[in-house]
């Protein structure tokens, strides 16, 4: 049976790459996914299953699932023109079909993607995570951009059925799992700086977002993080539902690593669980 | 229902050069044919993007359009636009 080895939490900022390009690996976006990365390298997983957002890439309001999980050999991106490399990453796609039939089983009805790419949300954190790509991934997609979002609770409850699932994989392989995304960042919309395209409206809210995670207070995180708590923390503030999908392998273990970028209204956390 | 086809613009603006470009050159030829009511084709042509959030275009969408300033939509006034909008009405 497989084990759950280490869980992450990081940004994926779109801009990350090419501002660590430009001002090197001493910067404190660098240094923060660098000890993320350590933690990784450290945890030594066979497969990371990644809980993430597309920002409309992968898809779109044609087709737009509430959670869906990609099967497929081989996955590239990013497929929005972000300013970064290129990549191929493979898919896990033996665990992914386990897994969606387990948390089918269990009352969450993952869509099936199979043939897709994917977006910065996905390929920033590998960048910075597994630059080699040499770890295969699950992408697990989470509507947190386009109310009506998913609740937390339900976020929660998914990340533990896929949590159980991976347990239950009869393969002898570490796993990890990786949330990304922002706990307060508005894009486009009325909460925006004048003079600018995208701000940080609550951060407040961060700072009590990672509070709560560097004290393992799941719990109180899930209750307090309502749809309309979420929105006040900006349109993109839907992105925790990441973080709690994968605090569903946590439960209220504190962070063997935990780091703020308040100023970006977002953190940087690992958890080992081996 | 329509408001689709706004957010679908914006994506195709990302993603397709020749249609970008058309935007930048002629945008009221180049969305003639899309299916728009009236009201979003003016509320497109004069940059309105306060009044495309309230009926349902996404933010994340909508801000592409300053990155060619299309429609005229250079970054400082699409701040000052947007941050007049009222929060839209989710009735899908």
């Amino acid at each position: 049976m497989a084990d759950i080895v280490a869980a992450f939490g990081v940004p994926h900022t779109p801009n990350f790459p090419a501002l660590v390009a430009k001002q090197g690996s001493d910067c404190k976006t660098a240094r923060l996914y660098a000890e993320v990365a350590r933690h990784l390298r450290e945890a030594s997983p066979d497969v990371l299953v990644i809980y993430t957002d597309d920002h409309f890439n992968t898809f779109f309001f044609d087709n737009f699932p509430i959670f869906a999980v990609g099967i497929a050999d081989q996955i590239c991106g990013p497929n929005d023109q972000t300013a970064m490399p290129s990549y191929r990453v493979a898919g896990e796609a033996a665990l992914a079909s386990h897994v969606r039939a387990r948390a089918i089983a269990g009352g969450f009805d993952l869509s099936l993607v199979q043939e897709f790419e994917v977006d910065h949300s996905i390929m920033v954190p590998l960048h910075f995570l597994t630059p080699d790509m040499q770890i295969p991934i699950v992408p697990l997609f989470i509507n947190g951009l386009a109310p009506p979002l998913p609740s937390a609770q339900r976020c929660l409850a998914l990340g533990r059925a896929v949590g159980d699932a991976i347990a239950d994989w009869p393969a002898n392989k570490r796993v990890a799992v990786v949330g990304s995304g922002s706990f307060s960042l508005e894009i486009g919309g009325p909460k925006i700086p004048l003079g600018e395209r995208a701000g940080t409206p609550d951060p407040q809210w961060a700072r009590h977002v990672q509070d709560h995670l560097e004290h393992g207070r799941v719990d109180d995180l899930v209750e307090e993080s309502t749809p309309a708590r979420l929105a006040r923390a900006g349109n993109i503030g839907g992105e925790l539902l990441n973080w709690i999908a994968m605090l569903g392998v946590v439960g209220d273990r504190k962070p063997n690593f935990i780091a703020p970028e308040i100023e970006h209204g977002h953190a940087y956390a690992a958890w080992r669980l081996d | 229902m329509s408001i689709y086809a706004v957010n679908k613009l914006c994506r195709e603006a990302l993603r397709d050069v020749t249609f970008r470009a058309a935007l930048k050159r002629d945008p009221q030829a180049a969305i003639v044919s899309l299916p728009l009511t009236d009201e979003e084709r003016a509320a497109l042509l004069r940059g309105d993007v306060a009044w495309l959030y309230a009926r349902g275009a996404h933010p994340f969408l909508l801000a592409y359009l300053t990155r060619w300033e299309l429609f005229g939509l250079t970054v400082p006034l699409y701040s000052e636009r947007i941050r007049t909008a009222h929060e839209p009405v989710h009735t899908e």
